[in-house]
């Protein structure tokens, strides 16, 4: 007798943590996702936080990949900036060493750099090609709980805090098929074949755009 | 192994009324468990269906979430207007491809008043992209013209030609009508699913047209403007509530936004739907998952009733079982048509609680979209609930085999021995 007081004891007290568990989890996590997407809470990450990738990317241009399973290459952010594009062209001419303190001049070309930065121009040669690669997902639309439209930024809190990314740092993302459990500033990876819109070429309406075949939780190298 | 299933039903058929009970416990759990994810998955896809297509909304500043709620799902009021000189000047920024102004705060018998103009019915989308729809009659044109949702048409009994009254402010009292300028109805939107099913659509104009002789707050006494003369005024309006915003590509958002709330005219917040709605959920988030834990608290409750009444039934099948062991039966016999009788009240219960919660939605559907704008449909549990309802069935299940492991130590010795 006492025997199954223990037992039914253990089996209760398992059946109802496993059930709390369980419910707690749920609507964070349908059965279909694997248990890393909780793990890709945005708790970890600080406003400006890039995503970790290996540094020789940024060195290295787009190459395409001849292995066929792995097709999408993965890319830097900085693979979208065109080669030619010189960050610094609004202080050429302007001998920052030499200017006095407090100089108008250095707040004009500072000016003038964010201007020029904001319209930062794409990359066309980059059209058409396969790409792999992380970022942050600001939501756009969802149909019901799953998201099928997002904006993907390079770092953590792009939307409010800081000044928002130029238009060749954000990838407008059509995703193939709904994704569940994908909130804005969740990091993620995505694999797609990159489009350049050419569509206008008034004030920030040129940019990236992609149907995504594949997003999965990024999982930072540190916590796998 | 055949001869159990009979013999189960049988014995099962003895003792209906506790199990009976059993049934109705298990029953009414699972369909509060299933109620409460129900409402949560239809209560988020409502939202979500509410608005398609804008990629700002733009207010005066205050929580992105606020803005979202009133400007979108008239949830709420507006703490502040913005002017509508920002709203002209927004509608000229380059990136932008339309714009909808919306002007709220009047109602007509408990329906919220929307004031807007053409780009409304031309450039709203919801759902999956989908436009609005005319299910009768026409656009608002005139001044006092009005085009109501389907909701209102259907619970108020309107039909195209009938002259309706706005109240001032938000409340269902009629001490405040704007009686001397009556509306027509022109048109009445086809169903949506959204909050526009509520509204009742009319004119920027109109809007400043019912408030001019309002000047100084209230309708001053011996200051009456006709219907007839209110065209001889400047029915611009002054300030406006919200403006949604679409532009010609999506990814340009981040810097209008920046352009907006960097404006030094105007203090105005812009705000993308998507992210405010994510953190409408992350906030509510915590509340339904305090409801589902609850509810599933109230699924272990039914379950350990359960588990206490197969047990308690063992004392009164003492001899049932003994003489199954002694007409041959193998322990393990025992223990299966425990095990057996357990799934099979659990299977039946569940099955019991989705009919159960569906006639509940039948009856009380109409009420609770009435209530609180919450469409609740009938329909076969979905994929997420299917699951919830085979966790319940299989920790039902595994709790049923407790009562079936104690048969198959007791069952022999226990029920042949006469104990009087």
């Amino acid at each position: 007798m006492k025997s199954i007081t223990w037992i039914s004891g253990i089996i209760g007290a398992g059946l109802l943590v496993g059930y709390s568990l369980r419910l707690a989890a749920t609507p964070a996590m349908p059965v279909t996702a694997p248990p890393a997407a909780v793990s890709a809470d945005n708790g970890q990450y600080k406003v400006g936080d890039h995503l970790q990738q290996n540094p020789d990317l940024v060195a290295t241009p787009y190459k395409p990949s001849v292995n066929s399973d792995a097709s999408y290459k993965e890319i830097a952010w900085e693979s979208l900036i065109p080669k030619d594009w010189d960050a610094m062209k609004p202080f050429k001419g302007l001998k920052l060493d030499k200017l006095q303190d407090d100089d108008p001049r250095a707040e004009e070309a500072l000016w003038k750099a964010k201007q020029y930065w904001k319209n930062a121009p794409i990359d066309p040669s980059m059209d058409g090609k396969a790409i792999r690669i992380p970022g942050f997902v600001v939501s756009l639309e969802r149909e019901g709980e799953a998201l099928k439209e997002f904006l993907l930024v390079p770092y953590f809190g792009a939307c409010i805090h800081v000044p928002p990314p130029p238009a060749n740092q954000i990838i407008h993302v059509h995703s193939a098929k709904a994704v569940k459990d994908i909130r804005t500033m969740d990091a993620v990876w995505i694999n797609g074949v990159l489009k350049v819109d050419h569509s206008d070429t008034l004030m920030g309406s040129a940019g990236y755009s992609m149907t995504s075949i594949k997003v999965e939780p990024y999982l930072d190298k540190s916590t796998q | 192994m055949s001869f159990l299933f009979p013999l189960a039903a049988k014995s099962a058929w003895n003792r209906r009324y506790t199990l009976g009970l059993m049934l109705l416990a298990i029953a009414l759990s699972s369909a509060m468990l299933l109620g409460i994810e129900r409402v949560r998955h239809e209560v988020r896809d409502g939202f979500t269906q509410s608005v398609s297509g804008t990629d700002l909304v733009v207010g005066a500043r205050t929580s992105p979430v606020q803005l979202m709620l009133y400007a979108i799902f008239r949830i709420g009021g507006a703490t502040n207007n913005m002017g509508w000189d920002s709203a002209l000047k927004l509608a000229k920024n380059p990136a932008v491809a339309w714009t909808i102004p919306l002007s709220l705060g009047d109602s007509h018998r408990g329906f919220p008043v929307l004031a807007t103009n053409f780009d409304y019915f031309r450039h709203f989308h919801y759902g999956d992209g989908q436009a609005l729809q005319m299910a009768e009659g026409r656009e608002f044109a005139d001044v006092f013209e009005t085009v109501i949702g389907a909701e209102v048409a259907q619970r108020l009994h309107y039909r195209v030609g009938d002259h309706i009254v706005l109240s001032h402010g938000m409340g269902s009292m009629h001490l405040t009508d704007h009686a001397d300028k009556p509306f027509v109805i022109t048109g009445i939107l086809a169903r949506t699913g959204t909050p526009v099913d509520r509204t009742v659509h009319i004119g920027l104009d109109a809007m400043e047209a019912i408030h001019l002789d309002w000047e100084g707050g209230a309708p001053m006494p011996g200051l009456t403007i006709k219907a007839a003369q209110v065209k001889k005024f400047n029915l611009t309006p002054k300030t406006i509530t919200a403006v949604l915003v679409g532009l010609k590509n999506r990814a340009a958002v981040f810097g209008v936004q920046r352009d907006i709330g960097d404006d030094s005219s105007e203090p105005l917040m812009a705000v993308l739907p998507g992210v405010a709605l994510d953190e409408l959920w992350q906030v509510v988030g915590v509340g339904e998952n305090a409801l589902l834990v609850v509810s599933g608290m109230v699924v272990i409750v039914g379950l350990a009733g359960l588990v206490s009444a197969i047990l308690a039934s063992l004392g009164e099948r003492r001899r049932e079982l003994a003489v199954l062991r002694s007409v041959g039966a193998r322990p393990f016999d025992i223990f299966l048509l425990l095990a057996l009788e357990g799934l099979a009240v659990m299977l039946a219960g569940v099955i019991l609680g989705v009919i159960l919660l569906t006639l509940a939605l039948l009856a009380l559907g109409p009420f609770l979209s009435a209530q609180f704008g919450v469409t609740l449909h009938p329909a076969l549990p979905a994929a997420g609930e299917l699951t919830l309802l085979l966790w319940t069935i299989l920790a039902g299940f595994v709790a049923s085999l407790l009562p079936g492991l104690r048969a198959y130590r007791l069952s022999l010795a226990d029920g042949l021995t006469p104990r009087l």
